[in-house]
């Protein structure tokens, strides 16, 4: 493999264009090379998932993924989930209104599962919503009012579809 | 102090929405790893493979030659230049350990480091830290502090025989006297392993050269700014008026975050010393062998007893492995002597003995952690009492009541000399037991375990002393005392209201809390408040965020400062509205007349008294900025009790909480919601201490534990939901505020334990060792199994 490789990808609707390292994580491109530092390191290694994101509509751990391995496809982080108007995703909403966030660093993972999960079943049960953000870690909060926040988050979602 | 002339008193008390939590909602918050600056360079360090050698030969020339390198450090480049680690002298007995930042001829456990490396970046630092060679002789290792203790053993430090780092006897009341006339004494040992804070973002720091007009700057992601800023210039030969400390946006802290440690002192030393700005992340892998563990208790405690179930007499022998180096500033006491001055807890215990032991090892220094000492001090004490409630054929429950310290006896001085007042240990169990439905639950445990299965339910009652002033020390015994923090209050002259405090938030919304105090007694609207806690170049002073104060402190220096601000705004608002100020009332951010037939808004007020102030009076325009020191002397006790229901699987050894009810005291609350998160992310991290978590390391002392995948921190899946209710007494302190952010983790332990054994005794069996691993319940069931566990 060469040492360096263009990539074009979509970050948060933009599409860039950039040389990496190919032995880049997605994780530190986004962060060192896009500014975009919302994206967070708990580990680097898979398992706490402070670096999920969104990769085409499923959620990755940026840590575990090469930036060339995201070339020519949809990136969204935390920075993006705002919709065009500057109005938060009922996640965003939701996780704030109900404290979910206390020092806020597994937060952007959580955000990234969590609406993956309301993606694929929009009224989760407590069980469901526990066993979907199993391989979030949170140290601070205990989880109770991050699972709260996406009840409340299914709710809203759901309330906004019925118009 | 507070007026009826106020009249929004309505903000505490409230779940304010957390303004200082939106750019964590955004993404836009800075951590520290967030924190760039032009020519910065990248730090790595070089660490131990070895938990115990002689440093032979260290040869750095292959990693100096890599092009991108900087400089290369080691513990010879330092000697001399800065002043290494001592722990605090303490008034009892041990030694004394010397840590020197990078290590010098020996290094004493897996992970020390011995070299730093500058490079223009991380991966070219890393690859560098791979190019040294270092030769290490090996030297006999220490792994644990019964076996440390012993004589002959090999020592960690020349200068402490024994290995000892602390050893403390104390003794109240007669207590020989009290076993020889009991009616029952029991007797168990209760081990915990050793644990980590696992803050979900490591240490790091940036250190920048003349940033202002500071020669240091340093951004780093800690608990306590002003206390770094001592001791950086301390030990760096500089005067404290040039450094400024910055705790930026902090991703947990836990008490891991409050020690002093070499790294980030190196990368001050680098900054000074290159006159560039440079920066050092930790990375999980250091994080699990760099920054401080906690715990790791053998404990054999006995307890003596009248023909009631009444304690006469508490006994105790407590062992404490606490690694390699006595944390700095702290010093090797905390866990020790917390442990064995706080195991009365909530308890009337007349005659007291025990004899505590801070035993160095080849292993990683043990530091504060959430409720140091208390989980392992309470738990030991409370299956004693279930033991000793089976042999007396009582009730768990009823043994409690007979011992708990009960308001009517109020104010009340225990045999560890600290005095329980306004608090209420009986209504959080009343509390406890009547949402729990526990003689329910009793019924339903037999009706379980006819059908074959085994449930087990612990109760669990704790004391929690919080926000500790000039007389109470931290660590009992420790010589470091802090006890006095300040808040400045300044209007601004638009008239919005600026709290300044050195008391930097890891995710307790202390901010929120503070505009919340400060909106009541001033009645200037919440939205009208602006609070910072994390920088030494603003903040007066203070000792930071730790032990369960800042609530306390915080809180009391606002009010105490609000009462002269309040003051000065009346007195001019009384001159520009020709109104005596008794007449005057100060709500919504306005000043109006008692009759309200007058206003009179703040921003006009400030903006006069700034840029008009001619006709002001000098005398009565004194400057609307106040700072104010609150002490709040004895600190005050917090309380819970809580009930845990477990189900264990006999066949794995599995254990499940089914169902957990806490019953809380922490005074009057300011924020509840904020409040609520905090007791319960304490349960949560009880819940992997009682179950999951520990580090385990091997008879060579290498750790075996480095990432997540082998540390089992709880997921969503093993916290369960918590059922939380308030039975709060108001505390001594101003406010009637007391601290929350420890005592809940302190019942976890002790009320999952308590169950956890109480489902073993079921079946004649008991557990002695926690984490209740499924091999350890195993085992406690009588299940022959290989030496593995
Ligand atoms: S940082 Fe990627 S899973 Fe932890
Ligand atoms: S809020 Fe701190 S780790 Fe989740």
């Amino acid at each position: 493999m060469p040492e360096q490789q263009t990539i074009t990808l979509t970050v948060n609707g933009r599409v860039h264009t950039k040389d990496v390292a190919t032995r880049t994580s997605l994780a530190d491109f986004l962060r060192d090379q896009l500014h975009l530092t919302g994206t967070h390191l708990g580990c680097e290694h898979g398992v706490c998932g402070a670096c999920t994101v969104t990769v085409d509509g499923r959620s990755a751990r940026a840590c575990l993924m090469l930036a060339v391995q995201a070339d020519g496809r949809e990136v969204v982080t935390i920075e993006g989930l705002k919709d065009p108007a500057g109005v938060w995703h009922p996640v965003q909403k939701a996780f704030f209104e109900n404290f979910a966030i206390q020092c806020g660093f597994c937060t952007p993972g959580f955000f990234a599962t969590a609406i993956e999960l309301l993606g694929q079943n929009p009224d989760p049960t407590e069980a469901e919503i526990r066993e979907y953000l199993s391989g979030n870690i949170c140290r601070c909060s205990g989880y109770q009012a991050i699972v709260e926040a996406v009840r409340a988050a299914a709710a809203a979602m759901q309330d906004h579809q019925r118009g | 102090m507070s007026g009826t002339r106020f009249v929004n008193e309505r903000m505490v008390g409230s779940s304010v929405l957390p303004e200082e939590a939106i750019p964590l909602v955004e993404g836009e918050a800075r951590f520290l790893n967030d924190i760039s600056f032009a020519g910065m360079f990248h730090v790595a360090f070089l660490r131990s493979q070895h938990a115990h050698a002689r440093l032979a030969r260290i040869d750095t020339s292959r990693a100096r030659a890599l092009p991108g390198v900087v400089t290369v450090l080691t513990g010879a480049d330092l000697l001399g230049k800065v002043e290494p680690f001592t722990s605090m002298p303490n008034r009892f007995s041990g030694g004394q350990s010397t840590q020197h930042w990078l290590a010098v001829e020996k290094v004493r456990f897996c992970g020390e480091a011995i070299c730093t490396v500058v490079a223009e970046s991380r991966a070219l630092a890393e690859d560098a830290i791979e190019l040294i060679e270092v030769d290490y002789d090996p030297l006999p290792v220490v792994t644990n502090a019964r076996d440390g203790e012993r004589d002959g053993s090999p020592l960690v430090h020349d200068t402490c025989p024994n290995n000892y780092l602390i050893r403390r006897d104390y003794q109240s009341g007669d207590v020989d006297a009290a076993f020889a006339n009991a009616h029952l004494v029991v007797k168990r040992r209760f081990q915990l392993g050793r644990k980590q804070a696992l803050c979900m973002e490591g240490r790091g720091c940036v250190a920048a050269w003349r940033d202002g007009s500071f020669k240091l700057s340093m951004w780093m992601s800690h608990q306590l700014p002003y206390v770094v800023r001592h001791y950086l210039a301390k030990h760096l030969g500089l005067s404290e008026t040039d450094i400024r400390v910055v705790a930026p946006q902090t991703g947990g802290g836990f008490g891991q975050k409050a020690s002093i440690y070499p790294e980030e002192f190196v990368c001050a030393f680098l900054a000074l010393q290159l006159r560039r700005p440079v920066k050092w992340v930790e990375d999980r892998l250091e994080n699990m062998v760099a920054s401080t563990h906690a715990r790791e208790h053998d404990i054999e405690v006995a307890l003596a007893l009248d023909a009631e179930g009444h304690i006469l007499a508490l006994q105790s022998d407590i062992w404490t492995d606490v690694g390699a180096y006595s944390t700095y500033l702290w010093s090797a006491g905390m866990e020790p002597l917390q442990t064995g001055g706080l195991m009365p807890g909530p308890y009337q215990v007349k005659a007291l003995r025990y004899t505590t032991r801070g035993v160095a090892t080849n292993k990683t220094p043990v530091g504060p952690y959430r409720a140091v000492g208390r989980p392992s001090a309470s738990a030991s004490l409370e299956l004693l009492l279930d033991q000793a409630a089976a042999e007396l054929g009582i009730d768990p429950v009823e043994i409690r009541r007979r011992n708990i310290i009960p308001q009517s006896a109020m104010p009340f001085r225990n045999g560890n000399n600290l005095v329980h007042d306004h608090v209420g240990y009986m209504p959080c169990l009343d509390m406890a037991l009547a949402k729990s439905g526990y003689p329910v639950l009793r019924k339903e445990q037999q009706a379980m375990l006819a059908k074959g299965k085994l449930r087990g339910i612990g109760v669990a009652c704790f004391a929690e002393l919080t926000g500790l002033g000039t007389s109470t020390a931290v660590g009992p015994g420790t010589l470091l005392q802090p006890g006095r923090d300040a808040v400045t209050l300044r209007l601004e002259t638009s008239g919005k209201l600026t709290i300044a405090a050195a008391l930097p938030s890891q995710g307790q919304r202390i901010a929120t809390a503070m505009r919340q105090v400060a909106a009541d007694e001033l009645g200037i609207r919440l939205d009208d408040i602006a609070c910072l806690t994390n920088d030494t170049g603003m903040a007066p002073y203070g000792f930071g965020t730790f032990a369960s104060r800042t609530a306390v402190f915080g809180s009391g220096a606002v009010i105490q400062a609000a009462g002269e601000l309040r003051r000065r705004i009346l007195a001019v608002a009384a001159h520009i509205m020709q109104t005596p100020s008794e007449e005057l009332m100060l709500a919504d951010s306005v000043v109006e007349t008692v009759d309200r037939t007058r206003s009179l808004p703040l921003r006009q007020l400030a903006e006069h008294s700034f840029f008009s102030a001619k006709d002001i009076p000098s005398e009565i325009n004194q400057g609307f900025e106040v700072t104010a020191f609150y002490d709040p002397k004895h600190g005050s006790f917090a309380a819970g009790a809580h009930v845990v229901v477990v189900d264990v699987d006999e066949e794995t050894g599995h254990v499940e909480i089914v169902r957990y009810v806490a019953a809380e005291d922490v005074g009057r609350i300011i924020n509840p919601a904020v409040v609520e998160g905090q007791i319960i992310g304490g349960i949560a991290q009880g819940v992997g201490e009682a179950l999951y978590e520990q580090l385990i390391y091997d008879e060579n002392g290498q750790p075996r534990t480095v990432t997540l995948a082998d540390y089992l921190v709880p997921s969503a899946l093993e916290v369960p939901h918590i059922e939380l209710h308030h039975a709060n007494t108001p505390s001594g302190a101003l406010g009637g505020f007391k601290g929350c952010g420890e005592g809940s983790i302190i019942g976890a332990l002790a009320g999952i334990s308590c169950a956890v054994a109480d489902a073993l005794r079921q079946r004649g069996g008991d557990i002695f060792h926690f984490p209740a691993t499924p091999e350890r319940v195993l085992r406690g069931l009588g299940v022959a199994l290989d030496d593995a566990a």
